[in-house]
């Protein structure tokens, strides 16, 4: 029964009710093969991550010669030590809500990954990355072609971005949309079918498919929006997402759709905010305690149904191994990658650790790359995805050697 | 006679419809008369408002463009000359803007007492390198005062074993913290400090004269003490006090405000407005970034250069001679200091940073790691592959590293204080170097720069990819090559003469066809700024407005990349974004943005087509008055529900 409300209050319009579920709705929970529907969530850390202060390497006793001031202390009694993982690597002690995730051996570290290229320019390093093709830039993203063709039954949002621009990452053949908050809890109502028939009609073929696209992503979200929050079995009655800062925001949008069943198979976020080059440490606490926060939250609020998600964490390079003279470092070249989920191999640190002696260190500077990131990344579209034309998705690129970050 | 000529005109008619190709049939296609009236208007402006298809009309067409095409003939919009005149930045020098508005006001500036200066050298080794014992004797000999201020900065975990003096610490930890916000609450009161409760209702609730009264009765230091404690939308109609506010509190937001508040006030009342469009477009050809570099140095050095940077080497030159503009930029502190280029440095020179009008410090020395060479290629490959050529337009590595090599010793003098442009000779590469076949001989200092700029702009791919990027912005995002081609030959008859290859466009029949008409996509800005002026919007505070265009994805001075933002309009086309669109569309037409108040008088007792074609300039859609029609049947809706549909609409995303 549709209800309509003529004009807005405040501004806002108001969604007052949604005609009968669409058809596809009632398939969207199920995955390819039947079983559940697996989600890859991709997580970008803008402005290259100082792997070396997130995962602290303590036992390498360079570490601490080449970061005598802002070297993370190795884990001990003290509260701001690092918290030991394996004897080797330990985690800043920023990211404490991680250390459950670990233990329960749904979390799981590769170290010293990256791109071939030796680019140390954000954008241009964020464009590569995000394209999945090092040393240049395609007009579309991995993840957009690690999904598979639409059918009839493809749900409008088994791709969505967190944000008000579409990132490179999910640009591409594939239909994908930016869901911004702000935006979808005011517009909609009665209206709405008006500008909807408009759009529906229009003969301007762009505006036409971007206009159905955003009506059809926006009654799955104004639908989700007013339901109360439902648990889902294994998960709090209250999701606590309140220490997560923006990313925890956004993590608990694509929390939301997920548990709606409209059909997610691939969502992004982002988070920027880690170029420290100087007076890096209370900057980067700071931020690793929202990171940590929001990721342990959404594990959290996920429950069971993590068993079919996996998370994972990049940033486009990493920083000098050894600090500035600014209680900070510059641009870098090998970083940390996090993989989450219910299915990940867990509580293990992955990839060759390549040391910190000056001949070790790429460029006489950063941390050398031992793991290709695509290696991770596909790993995880043909592992969990089911996507195994990895050729389409990194395309160029010959895989290295199987990490077996995924059970089963 | 009257038959023959008839006759006569329906044969050329009928000879001239069939097109040749189907895309070239489109941009063959006349427009008719009221079409062309209105393309001039969604091309050389921001948006038609109520009454300017008159005005065009009256004057024609041509005669209209040929005067947008001369702005000094125009005279200016007194409205907007008021409107700016509180932006004072906007008419400063990057050095006053440094002096009057710094990264933090004065006396908000809190730096903890290091330990090195509480302590000797030898204090400081017992406190932190001995046992526990010894540590809590080197405490207890300290003065009670002196103990609570080292307590307070030491670290906590050289206080292991110290169980009940690490408890001491994080008291004194905790007073510092107290202290210091009551040190803050005292310079940026809250309203309830400085106001009695009627006060604080009448500043939050009460209308603008009473306002302005309550403003006047105050005196000056609590006046902006008021201003810098109300939330910025309860003075979005005393805008001066809005800024005077911030300005106490965060300076560098008001230089940052003033350039983007300004940059859409002109958009919305110049007189001037290709003018505008210009600067808008030659503003994103030569990108740069407000906020390059701010974690490392704070205070964002692009912002303070940014105000001079359009209004002395963008502005006066859109009409010039294109290697005019391109020298300007490239010379500019702003643009030198984005792309990296004052930090250039021959491969041969001394490596330092500490001689010459570049002393800037160590700190500064540090902060910036070089690279093995010292050559820094960003702008050189930039100039190239975005200014001039053109990515596709034939250079090389080579020539990226020889153009780097030419502008060594192009740097800022001191860039922290009061910025400009210098030649530092110990930096410059003083070798010979080829760039695109041209040999630039040893021996040259700032001439080789020059000698660059020369070479680039008058290099036949830079006339093409010039006049391609102009057509993108006012033909099409794809236009026809015989256009483009046609701009070209006049960029290279002229000698770069930006007026004279405007005019090739302008006046050919490609810019008046039908496959010009509803071509582009409009950009956040143009969505906003047009949707203000199809209202008849008053602006008395923009503010919103920026933030609005912001969120839809196009932050003013806000493109981390030197390419800017692209001028191929359907990149704008997300659903978010469309969203966004319709939201801002519903919220200014039912006059809920702060600072802006529309005129919809003349929209009132007019039917759903009607008001479209006023908003619009022109007859909707087929499809989007069907829509209209059918959904507000049997319905007596709003004029200003009834506009918010039509902003909303893919006609108006369209110009």
């Amino acid at each position: 029964m549709l209800t309509r409300r003529v004009f807005m209050r405040g501004g806002a319009m108001v969604m007052a009710g949604m005609g009968a579920a669409p058809w596809w709705l009632a398939r969207a929970a199920d995955g390819a093969s039947g079983g559940k529907r697996k989600i890859l969530v991709a997580i970008f850390q803008r402005g290259a991550a100082d792997g070396l202060n997130v995962v602290v390497p303590f036992a390498d006793k360079r570490y601490y010669e080449l970061r005598p001031t802002i070297g993370i202390p190795a884990p001990g009694s003290a509260p701001n030590t690092a918290i030991d993982l394996d004897g080797r690597f330990a985690l800043n002690p920023a990211l404490q809500p991680l250390k459950a995730l670990w233990d329960k051996q749904q979390l799981a570290i590769i170290e010293a990954t990256g791109s071939p290229d030796p680019t140390r320019s954000h954008f241009d390093a964020q464009d590569q990355m995000e394209s999945g093709t090092p040393g240049k830039t395609s007009s579309d993203g991995w993840l957009n072609r690690a999904l598979s063709p639409a059918g009839p039954d493809t749900s409008p949002v088994r791709a969505i971005a967190v944000g008000a621009q579409l990132p490179r990452t999910m640009r591409g053949a594939r239909s994908a949309i930016a869901v911004n908050d702000a935006q979808q809890v005011q517009a909609g109502n009665a209206d709405t079918s008006i500008l909807e028939s408009m759009y529906a009609k229009s003969g301007d073929q762009p505006l036409a498919r971007t206009g159905n696209d955003a009506f059809a992503a926006l009654k799955i979200i104004r639908s989700i929006t007013q339901q109360p929050n439902t648990p889902l079995p294994g998960g709090p009655q209250a999701p606590q997402y309140g220490q997560g800062g923006e990313l925890g925001r956004s993590l608990q949008q694509i929390a939301r759709l997920i548990k709606a069943d409209v059909g997610v198979e691939a969502a992004f976020a982002e988070i920027g905010g880690w170029d420290h080059h100087g007076n890096e440490n209370p900057q980067l606490s700071n931020l690793l305690r929202q990171f940590g926060s929001a990721l342990a939250a959404f594990s959290q609020d996920m429950g069971d149904r993590m068993e079919d998600i996996v998370v994972v964490t990049m940033s486009e390079f990493g920083r000098t191994a050894q600090e500035n003279g600014n209680a900070g470092t510059d641009h870098g070249h090998g970083d940390v990658m996090m993989v989450l989920g219910g299915s990940v191999r867990g509580g293990k640190v992955y990839g060759k650790w390549p040391g910190l002696e000056k001949e070790q260190l790429f460029e006489g500077r950063d941390l050398a790359v031992t793991t290709d990131y695509r290696d991770v990344l596909g790993e995880l579209v043909s592992g969990h995805l089911g996507q195994k034309n990895l050729a389409q998705v990194f395309p160029g690129y010959q895989r290295g050697e199987s990490l077996g970050l995924l059970r089963g | 006679m009257k038959r023959l000529a008839l006759g006569l005109t329906v044969a050329a008619l009928v000879c001239v419809l069939p097109g040749g190709t189907k895309a070239g049939g489109r941009f063959e296609t006349k427009l008719t008369k009221d079409q062309q009236i209105l393309q001039v208007l969604n091309r050389l402006t921001f948006g038609p408002r109520p009454a300017d298809a008159e005005e065009v009309s009256r004057l024609g067409v041509d005669k209209w463009m040929d005067l947008q095409l001369h702005p000094e003939r125009i005279s200016e919009n007194p409205v907007l000359e008021e409107k700016l005149k509180p932006l004072e930045t906007l008419r400063m020098q990057p050095g006053e803007i440094i002096a009057s508005y710094p990264q933090t006001p004065p006396g908000l500036v809190f730096r903890p007492t290091p330990l090195n200066e509480l302590l000797s050298q030898d204090q400081i080794r017992q406190i932190l390198n001995s046992t526990a014992e010894e540590r809590r004797a080197a405490l207890d000999a300290l003065t009670p005062e002196k103990r609570k201020q080292v307590l307070s900065v030491v670290a906590p975990q050289q206080l292991t074993g110290l169980p009940d003096i690490q408890k001491e610490a994080e008291a004194a930890r905790q007073e510092q913290l107290a202290e210091r916000q009551k040190q803050i609450r005292k310079l940026m009161p809250q309203l309830t400090d400085l106001l009695t409760q009627d006060q604080i209702q009448t500043a939050l609730r009460g209308n603008t004269e009473q306002l302005k009264e309550l403003f006047g009765f105050l005196d000056p230091e609590k006046r902006q003490q008021v201003a810098a404690a109300l939330p910025p939308q309860t003075l979005a109609q005393l805008p001066e006090y809005r800024r005077m506010g911030l300005k106490s509190k965060q300076p560098q937001q008001v230089v940052s405000g003033d350039l983007k508040e300004g940059k859409v006030y002109r958009a919305l009342y110049s007189n001037r407005q290709l003018e505008e469009v210009l600067v808008d477009f030659w503003f994103n050809h030569f990108n740069v970034f407000e906020n390059k570099n701010v974690q490392i140095q704070p205070q964002g050095v692009v912002r303070m250069l940014l105000a001079s940077y359009e209004r002395d080497a963008i502005r006066p030159h859109v009409l010039g001679k294109f290697k005019d503009l391109l020298l300007a930029t490239a010379r500019h502190p702003a643009m030198l200091y984005y792309l990296d280029n004052w930090e250039s440095i021959s491969p041969n020179a001394f490596d330092s940073f500490l001689v010459g009008p570049f002393a800037a410090g160590q700190n500064l020395a540090q902060q910036f790691s070089r690279q093995a060479h010292g050559l820094n290629e960003n702008y050189g490959r930039e100039v190239m592959e975005l200014h001039t050529l053109g990515v596709d337009g034939g250079y090389t590595q080579a020539d990226v590293i020889a153009v780097a090599r030419c502008f060594t010793g192009w740097t800022i003098r001191q860039p922290t204080t009061k910025p400009e442009f210098v030649f530092a000779s110990f930096m410059h590469d003083t070798g010979e170097k080829v760039v695109l076949g041209h040999t630039i001989a040893a021996g040259g200092g700032e001439q080789d720069g020059l000698q660059a700029i020369d070479i680039l702009a008058h290099h036949p791919s830079t006339a093409k990819f010039i006049s391609r990027k102009l057509a993108e912005r006012f033909v099409a995002d794809d236009p026809p090559q015989s256009l483009v081609d046609r701009m070209a030959q006049t960029f290279a008859k002229t000698d770069g003469d930006l007026r004279a290859v405007l005019q090739t466009m302008f006046t050919s029949p490609e810019f008046f066809s039908e496959g010009a008409w509803d071509a582009k996509v409009k950009s956040p800005f143009e969505m906003v700024v047009s949707a203000v002026r199809a209202m008849g919007g008053e602006a008395s505070d923009t503010f919103t407005l920026v933030q609005k265009i912001a969120e839809l994805g196009e932050p003013l001075y806000g493109k981390l990349e030197p390419t800017g933002y692209p001028e191929a309009g359907e990149g704008w086309l997300s659903t978010a974004n469309l969203l966004g669109r319709m939201n801002f569309a519903t919220t200014l037409a039912s006059g809920q943005v702060p600072g802006v108040k529309l005129d919809s008088s003349r929209l009132e007792g007019k039917d759903a087509a009607a008001i479209a074609r006023e908003v619009l300039g022109r007859p909707a859609s087929d499809q989007t008055l069907e829509a209209l029609a059918k959904g507000l049947e049997g319905k007596e809706p709003m004029a200003r529900m009834v506009a918010s549909l039509v902003l909303s609409s893919p006609d108006f995303q369209r110009r």
